[in-house]
Order: C-alpha cells, then sequence, then structure tokens
C-alpha cells in the first residue's frame, strides 16, 4: 500500500465487505446500468483495490464514485455492517482534494461550499435573484442555453414570496402549557425555499406541548459538504452548529435536545462524533451533540409528545377525509437514520388521513443532496421508476421529510405533468391542526 | 481481442452493454468466492435472447471462451472468469415477461432476481419457492445454472422441480427453445439436463418457472438449545416421526451471535448454544397437528425455549436473520469460506464434530448454519485472504471436511455447485470413466468446450480444457468502443 493509495480509501472499513452481494439490487446505479463497478459491493471492491495498489484511481474510478449517490440504502441491507457512506466521504475528499478540476469548476466548488451556503445573505441573495429570473421569465429564455440543467432549473419550483422568507422566531412558545423546549435547526436552504415548512414544524411542536427554540446565527450544519468531498469544510461547519446549538440550554442549565426536519442534515448531525473524531477537543461535544439530534418525526412519535399531539388534533379535528395520500422514505431518514415507522405513526394519528402505499418507498428518488444539479440525466433517471412507482399508488398527495426530495419530486412531478401534491410531514400535522388542509 | 470482434460486439449490445476499461473488469474478477480471482477479457451485458444469440455468435467465430454470470452471489466460483474469456452478464435482463396466475407460471429473463419474482406475483396468492438465503440478490438464472436450494426447499423441492421450460443460447449461438408451460414436456429432460449445468452448457435467457400457491397457515417456531447435539437429534426425530416442517434450519452460537450484531438482528438469544427454526405450512389443521407434534420432541431434547412467532413481521424478522448469516460473518473476517457437504441426517452431528475439530486443530474460526432438514451443512470458515498461510489451512481444513463426507456416503455440494472450488474433489465421488460420461453430455452441446471451460470437471481426469490466452491480451485503451 503505498501512501497515496492509503489515503485514497478508508481501507479497514472496506474490509469489512464479505462480497456476498445482498446490497446490489438495492442499489439505484446498478439498477440503471445493471455494472458491477456500479454497485456497493463493486465500488467497495475497487476501493480496496486501489488501497492495495491494484489498480490506479483513474478517471474512470473517480466517476463511479461520483455516480453513487450516497443513498446509503447499501447499509440498510448489508448484514456485514459496512459503512458505506463514510467511506465515500472519505474517497471522495481524497479525491476532490487530489484531483485538479477545472478553475470553472473549482470557482463553482468553492463559491457553493465556501461563500453561499455557510452564509445567510448570500443563501438570500442566491435565491432571490432565482425568484426574480422565474418571474422575469429569464429563466425560461436562459433554460436552453444551459442544456438538462438548464431544463431541471426550469421545473424548480416557485420561489416563495419576500414575506414568506422569514426566519423563525427566537422562540416559539407552546399551546398550552408548556412540558418541554427543543432546539430546532431551521437550515441553510429550508428558510428560503420552505419557510413554510419551518413553520409547520414549530407549530406542530407547539401542539405537542413544546416551545421551540432557534439558533439566531447558525446556517448550515456541513452535511453537503461532507457528502461531496470538503470534509475539512464540513468540520468547520461541525464546530460552529456545536456551538450554536450548546449555548440554547434550558431552566436547569442542561442543553435542549436538537429537532431537525431534513432528513439528510438530521443524518449528519447524528453523526457529527465520527466527523470529529480526531479532534480531541471537539470529540466528546460532538458524540453527545449527535446523541442529542432527533429527527421531527421521531421526536414526536414518543409516547408522550404523541398523546398530546394526538389530543390536540382531535380537538381541532374536522376529521374530513383528505386526499389519498402517501408517503415515500427520505434515504437519509429510514438508512442514514433507520427511522421507518415514526412518520407512519404520526401521519397514523391524523384524523382522516389513510395512508396508501408506495412501492419501493425506501429507493432514493435521485435527489440525494446537489447530486440533482450535477448529474441532473442520472438524477432524472433514478427519478423515472419513483414517479411510475407513484402513478401507480394513486396518491394525491405525497408525503416526505426532507427539502431536498420535496424539491426533487416538485420539479419531477411537474415535469410529468402529473398532479399530485407534495408535502413535508410537518405541514401534514400542522395543516390537520390549524384545519387549513383539505 | 480484436479490434474487429470488439467492434462487433459493441455494435450488438451498445455502449451501455460493454465494460471494457481495466478499472471497471476489475469489479467483475470474483463471485462470492473471493479465493479465485481472475480479470475478464471483456464484459458483456445484453438486453434479451436476441442480442445475446448474436454476441455468442462472435464469440464462436474468434473462439473465444465464455463466462455466464448472474450476480455473482456464487460460492464456489462458477463466475469467476476464465483467462481470455468473455464474460457475459445477465444484469440487465431483468424482465418478468409473464405471469400467468390461472396456469400458475411465469417467463421471466434469467437476470431477474430471485425475491422479484414472488414479489411480481404475491397479489395473485403466488410464490417461488425455492428460497436461497441469497435471494434478495440472485438471479433465477444463476439458481437453474446452480440448481440452488433455499430453507424451504426441504418442503418443495430445490429449483429443478421448478423450472418448467428455457430457452438457451449454446456456444455457437444458436438459440434453443425449450419453453414449455407444463410440467414435463415430451422426449428427453433437457431441462432437467441443463438445470445445474453450471453455465457449462450455454446461457439461459428465459426461463419459464412454476409458481407455488401461498399456504393458508404458517408458524415459524424459534426453539433455543443449550447444545447443538440437541438440536440435531431433534431433527432427526421430528423427521423419523414423519412431521413435515416446510424449513429447519440450525444456527450456531458464533452465527447467532454475528446475526444479533447486524442490520437483520432477529432476537435470537445470544447466549444459546443453537437455535433451531422452523417452519410449518399448510392447511390451518394441519399446522396445528403438526406443530402439536413437534414440541414434545423438541421438549424431550431439552430446549432452553420455543417461541412461535406473534405475526408475519416477526416471522420476517426470524428468518431475515437466517439469511443474512453469511454477510454478517463479514463482522468475524474479511473472508468466509463456506462449505456445502451433505450426508445422511443421521450423520449429522458425528459430521459437525469432525468439521470442528478439522478447523480447531488448524487454528480456525469455525461456525455452522445449516439446512438441517436436507442434511446439508454449511461448516463457515472465517478468514483473511492476505493472509496466504491461512488460506491454506482453510482449504486444508475444507478438503479434510469433504472427504469426511464422502466417506460417510454424503456428497460434495448441496446447492452451491462445483465450480472451480471443489473440482479436484469431484475424484473422490467420480471415476474417471463417470467423469468422462459427463464431458460427452458437455459436448453435445458446446462441442469446443467454450461455455465456461476448466470448472466442475477436474482438469486432468478426462481432458485438457482449450482455454487458450487470447494472443497479444487487451489494453484497455484499445477496448474501449
Ligand atoms: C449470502 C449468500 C447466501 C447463499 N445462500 C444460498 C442458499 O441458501 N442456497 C443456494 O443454493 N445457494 C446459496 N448461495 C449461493 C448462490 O447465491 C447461488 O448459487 C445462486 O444460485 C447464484 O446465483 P447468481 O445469480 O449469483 O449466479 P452467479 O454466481 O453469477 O453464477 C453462478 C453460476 O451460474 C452460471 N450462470 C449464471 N447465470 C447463468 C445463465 N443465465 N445461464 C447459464 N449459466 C448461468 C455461472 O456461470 C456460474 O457458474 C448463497 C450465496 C450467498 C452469497
Ligand atoms: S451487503 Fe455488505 S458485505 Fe455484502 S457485498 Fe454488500 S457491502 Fe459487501
Ligand atoms: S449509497 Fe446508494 S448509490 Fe451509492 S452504492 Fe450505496 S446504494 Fe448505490
Amino acid at each position: 500500500m503505498t501512501m497515496d493509495s492509503e489515503t485514497l480509501v478508508d481501507y479497514a472499513r472496506s474490509l469489512d465487505c464479505i462480497h456476498c452481494g445482498l446490497c446490489l439490487d438495492t442499489c439505484p446505479t446498478y439498477q440503471l446500468t445493471g455494472r458491477e463497478s456500479s454497485s456497493p459491493r463493486g465500488r467497495i471492491h475497487l476501493m480496496r483495490a486501489v488501497a492495495e495498489d491494484r489498480i490506479e484511481a483513474n478517471a474512470d474510478f473517480a466517476e463511479e464514485m461520483d455516480f453513487c449517490l450516497v443513498c446509503r440504502h447499501c447499509e440498510s441491507v448489508c448484514p456485514a455492517g459496512v459503512e458505506f457512506g463514510a467511506m465515500m466521504e472519505f474517497t471522495r475528499d481524497a479525491l476532490a482534494t487530489r484531483a485538479r478540476p477545472g478553475p470553472l469548476a473549482r470557482l463553482a466548488r468553492w463559491l457553493g461550499f465556501r461563500v453561499v451556503l455557510p452564509s445567510r445573505r448570500w443563501l438570500r441573495l442566491t435565491v432571490t435573484l432565482l425568484g426574480l429570473a422565474q418571474r422575469t421569465g429569464a429563466l425560461r429564455i436562459a433554460a436552453p442555453l444551459l442544456g438538462l440543467r438548464g431544463r431541471m432549473l426550469a421545473s424548480f419550483p416557485r420561489v416563495p414570496s419576500r414575506a414568506e422568507r422569514t426566519p423563525l422566531p427566537a422562540s416559539t412558545p407552546a399551546q398550552g402549557p408548556a412540558r418541554e423546549s427543543a432546539a430546532v435547526l431551521e437550515g441553510c436552504v429550508m428558510p428560503e425555499l420552505y419557510g413554510r415548512v419551518n413553520r409547520a414544524t414549530v407549530r406542530s411542536l407547539a401542539a405537542a406541548g413544546v416551545e421551540s427554540r432557534c439558533a439566531p446565527d447558525h446556517v448550515c450544519c456541513g452535511a453537503l459538504h461532507a457528502h461531496n468531498g470538503d470534509l475539512a469544510g464540513a468540520r468547520t461547519l461541525a464546530r460552529g452548529t456545536i456551538a450554536a446549538f450548546d449555548a440554547l440550554v434550558d431552566d436547569s442549565g442542561a442543553p435542549l435536545p436538537i429537532v431537525v426536519n431534513s432528513a439528510g442534515c438530521g443524518a449528519h448531525m447524528k453523526e457529527y462524533g465520527r466527523l470529529l473524531a480526531d479532534d480531541p477537543e471537539w470529540r466528546e461535544r460532538a458524540a453527545a451533540f449527535g446523541a442529542r439530534t432527533r429527527d421531527f418525526a421521531e421526536f414526536l412519535a414518543e409516547p408522550e409528545r404523541r398523546e398530546r399531539l394526538t389530543a390536540a388534533l382531535r380537538e381541532a379535528a374536522d376529521s374530513a377525509p383528505t386526499r389519498p395520500t402517501t408517503y415515500d422514505d427520505p434515504c437519509h431518514l429510514c438508512h442514514g437514520q433507520g427511522i421507518r415507522s415514526e412518520p407512519r405513526a404520526l401521519l397514523d394519528c391524523i384524523p382522516g388521513v389513510e395512508l396508501l402505499e408506495l412501492e419501493d418507498a425506501e429507493s432514493c428518488c435521485g435527489s440525494a443532496g446537489i447530486y440533482s444539479l450535477l448529474r441532473p440525466q442520472d438524477s432524472q433517471d433514478v427519478l423515472d421508476s419513483k414517479l411510475a412507482a407513484l402513478r401507480a399508488s394513486g396518491a394525491e398527495v405525497l408525503v416526505t421529510a426532507n427539502p431536498g426530495c420535496q424539491l426533487q419530486w416538485e420539479s419531477g412531478i411537474r415535469r410529468a405533468a402529473m398532479d399530485v401534491e407534495v408535502v413535508h410531514l410537518a405541514e401534514v400535522v400542522a395543516r390537520a391542526i390549524d384545519g387549513s388542509g383539505d | 481481442m480484436d479490434r474487429r470482434t470488439l467492434d462487433r460486439l459493441a455494435s450488438i449490445v451498445g455502449e451501455a452493454g460493454i465494460v471494457a476499461d481495466r478499472m471497471r473488469r476489475l469489479a467483475y474478477e470474483s463471485d462470492g468466492l473471493t479465493l479465485e480471482r481472475e480479470m475478464p477479457e471483456l464484459v458483456l451485458l445484453p438486453r434479451d435472447t436476441d442480442e445475446t444469440a448474436r454476441c455468442m455468435r462472435v464469440l464462436h467465430e474468434a473462439g473465444i471462451p465464455v463466462v455466464p454470470r448472474g450476480a455473482g452471489t456464487g460460492l464456489s466460483g462458477g463466475a469467476t472468469p476464465v483467462p481470455g474469456g468473455v464474460t457475459i452478464g445477465t444484469a440487465r435482463m431483468r424482465d418478468v415477461l409473464e405471469v400467468n396466475a390461472s396456469d400458475r407460471y411465469a417467463i421471466v429473463q434469467a437476470g431477474v432476481v430471485n425475491i422479484a419474482i414472488s414479489r411480481a406475483c404475491a397479489k395473485h396468492g403466488l410464490f417461488y419457492a425455492p428460497d436461497p438465503s441469497s435471494q434478495k440478490a440472485c438471479t433465477i438464472g444463476g439458481n437453474v445454472a446452480e440448481n440452488a436450494g433455499g430453507p424451504h426447499c426441504f418442503r418443495y423441492g430445490s429449483t429443478t422441480r421448478h423450472v418448467l421450460g428455457l430457452v438457451i443460447v449454446t456456444a455457437e449461438g444458436e438459440v434453443l427453445d425449450l419453453s414449455h408451460p407444463v410440467a414435463d414436456p415430451d422426449g428427453y429432460d433437457l431441462i432437467g439436463l441443463f438445470t445445474g449445468s453450471e453455465g457449462m452448457f450455454g446461457l439461459a435467457t428465459e426461463i419459464t418457472i412454476q409458481l407455488t400457491p401461498m399456504p393458508a397457515a404458517t408458524q415459524t417456531l424459534l426453539a433455543i438449545f443449550p447444545s447443538l447435539d440437541a438440536a440435531c437429534e431433534s431433527v432427526t426425530d421430528i423427521i423419523a416421526a414423519r412431521l413435515e416442517p416446510s424449513a429447519i434450519e440450525i444456527l450456531d452460537k458464533l452465527t447467532i451471535q454475528a446475526v444479533e450484531a447486524s442490520v437483520f438482528a432477529a432476537g435470537y438469544p445470544t447466549d444459546a448454544e443453537a437455535v433451531l427454526l422452523l417452519d410449518i405450512e399448510g392447511g390451518e389443521l394441519e399446522v396445528e397437528t403438526t406443530v402439536k407434534g413437534i414440541e414434545p420432541i423438541l421438549a424431550r431434547h431439552g430446549r432452553l425455549e420455543l417461541r412461535s412467532a406473534r405475526d408475519a413481521e416477526e416471522r420476517e424478522r426470524l428468518w431475515a436473520g437466517r439469511k443474512g448469516a453469511f454477510g454478517a460473518m463479514g463482522r468475524i473476517a474479511p473472508d468466509l469460506y463456506v462449505a456445502d457437504v451433505v450426508v445422511p441426517r443421521t450423520r449429522l452431528r458425528e459430521i459437525v464434530r469432525l468439521a470442528t475439530d478439522e478447523c480447531t486443530k488448524r487454528g480456525l474460526k469455525m461456525s455452522n448454519v445449516f439446512h438441517a432438514g436436507d442434511g446439508n451443512l454449511h461448516p463457515n470458515i472465517s478468514y483473511d485472504r492476505r493472509d496466504p498461510d491461512e488460506v491454506e489451512r482453510v482449504l486444508a481444513a475444507g478438503r479434510a471436511i469433504m472427504q469426511a463426507c464422502v466417506d460417510v456416503g454424503g456428497s460434495l455440494t448441496g446447492e452451491h455447485g462445483v465450480g472451480l472450488e471443489k473440482q479436484e474433489q469431484m475424484k473422490l465421488l467420480f471415476s474417471p470413466a463417470d467423469l468422462a460420461a459427463m464431458d460427452l453430455a458437455r459436448v453435445a452441446l458446446d462441442p469446443d468446450r467454450r461455455m465456461n471451460p476448466g470448472k466442475m470437471l477436474p482438469l486432468r481426469a478426462c481432458m485438457e480444457t482449450r482455454t487458450r490466452p487470447i494472443p497479444g491480451g487487451m489494453r484497455a485503451e484499445e477496448a474501449r468502443p
């Protein structure tokens, strides 16, 4: 093993794979191509071969690593407990540092990861520009010039009006007597595109007797950085996130549980302990932070909160039947966090909701963070079979629990000219409470 | 491979159907038996019978050996590439072509994953019965080629009992259509002959399989035992009492511990020496009486606890644990050697003990899972292929176990096939004349012995295989279509 190959692959983790193949059929890129090198087992095999100096990490290798959606479906079915997501983050980071992409790509990366994502002001500006382009029709005109990526952008959901793009208040009181407080992650893109989801989140928490608090200056958790080969950036943002949330404490001075309504962020934040394992100063705080992070559904599905929420729902309910509804598991919720029954249990609490099964609900929709922007064609190909499943389900409302998936579904449904509304789980709950649903 | 051949192949399967660069080809160098590795010259992924046949004709003209490959979950090196050979994978032949619920058959392409068949016909109350533990990944084509078994094959029989028809592409590129939606067609049973031929008689592209009605009732029992012997003895007694569960599986302590540490944790008690997992299926009454018959037998052999799955979900979990057992061993060492011997059921205990001794004395870690009902045991030996000395010890233990099984009247393989791994041991069971007869059957279909050469039949026993490396080999750049 040379120094070089060693730094490219998380060799110890690659040895966990016993080559049984049980992960093959779950992998979206293997489904698309039937190619072993585009399967989890194949990718691990190639990583290991690189580490053992049997092959060179050439452009073909980098391409197969890039093609992966890091959906982590393979992890959910791997009996040997291979930590594929962690391995892929490692390799991508090493490839990004080593390979010198063209100056334009480098600039775009730097702008995206280091400038825009971590800054509220830049995010706002970017989204405002996008909204402007949508409203003036500039996007429609420019789209064809940008090829497929342009078409993706053109089917992007409408940017909400400025009034809707306001941050959450520092505190949202519980409805009735407050039983407890929780810190809520607002997220980077979330307040700009899905402020309504954030509002629905605190509304639902309030109904369950939970006061919501926000970390006012916090922006980005760094999940996108970690998944896309910028571990250094991810670590910096993780430290910032921990510091911001450690400052939110209850009356006894204990840090608050952190509620996350974005599956990708939640999965990443729960793993801060691993991300900062080599940082003696932050290691323990990071692990403790991860342990208090909860997904929205996970938090509310815990018995006591669920009881309180159910009571509130019963009071509010005009239990009129809703339109046929289905739930699609975000990858980083079901595979990343093992959360499957909780969102369904929450939907179950809502009078009138009848849940239809969505075939292969646990398979990736192709959103995969910024994958849909980086590889628009592959992303759409992955979504195609999901759209077919949605059509077959007969649902008119699709519930998800992750902003990336929500975006991807909304664009895909629009392109396919289907009539299905996409909502976040929190929106379903909040609508049921306030009766503003259908 | 010469440029012209390559271009012709590429024009048949298109860019998406060809894997030519060195890096990607490397991913195909082995199946589940990672000890045996070889770089394929080229990998082709045709989409249907026609493309396959056209490729095979080109390869026939060029005299290039062919290795069929399904999902590469085989455990005997059946899909390991051969030097200078082309691997033809069925991973892009994944369509369920027809499900006929009233005549209870389905026609599927060879690359359809075993479990996908059951999924496709579930709404008709039917399923595909053979259930190898790899069923979520392995293909029906691979199942036919290996005559795969599975836990429930105790009741339903292995793959060969469920294949009604085949479309085969021969080594010369001829399409042999043996599709019949009815069992037992006239003439020689070519389908029976093909099933278990390990890719040496041709490449199956379409398969007509029989579907089985789901049983009205199923009960899953998990009995926990203080010793492996006690678990084995109860199996012998259950069968002697003419009770017929549909699946009878035993897992030993090490396996239980590995499974419980995995995502497939099934709730097996980790301090038990062995668990016995039983499925009893049939009509309500039949299930009830069988369970009543089994319970006292388990008690007599000192079972510590007996659990009965309360619902489908728990049943699923108990079985998922069993089926994840191979992979779960990845927690113990990077590689696993799975022996696949069969012995008369009454000799199970004796062989388990012997296998344990053979491993202990060589300092190897062994765990046991077995299809106890069929007398098919899988002593699983954990190892690390980077340690040549350990590899040697594993192979020696494997040989000793196979020899012992043959000695008590058993056989080398219950379901995983001979492949590369057990080739030499074929001589323990068969005389040179037997082997020559087998070779005759093969040359009837593949006169040049170009299909999966160098597998199954021991090399020196009957003939020289005609694989020859392709002169000059192929460089990655040249190979790019
Ligand atoms: C975790 C695990 C559990 C397993 N459990 C079982 C079990 O319970 N029972 C059991 O029987 N086996 C089991 N196996 C072994 C393996 O899954 C079976 O042998 C399976 O049938 C192989 O299918 P495959 O598609 O992976 O074929 P491959 O491994 O790709 O190929 C197997 C053989 O079939 C040939 N072949 C493949 N496709 C075709 C085709 N279309 N036409 C002609 N020849 C073809 C190949 O040349 C090769 O010789 C297990 C393996 C693993 C990894
Ligand atoms: S399921 Fe796990 S052990 Fe098996 S091949 Fe895939 S990654 Fe490797
Ligand atoms: S993370 Fe998803 S896309 Fe990547 S190898 Fe695993 S299953 Fe395939």
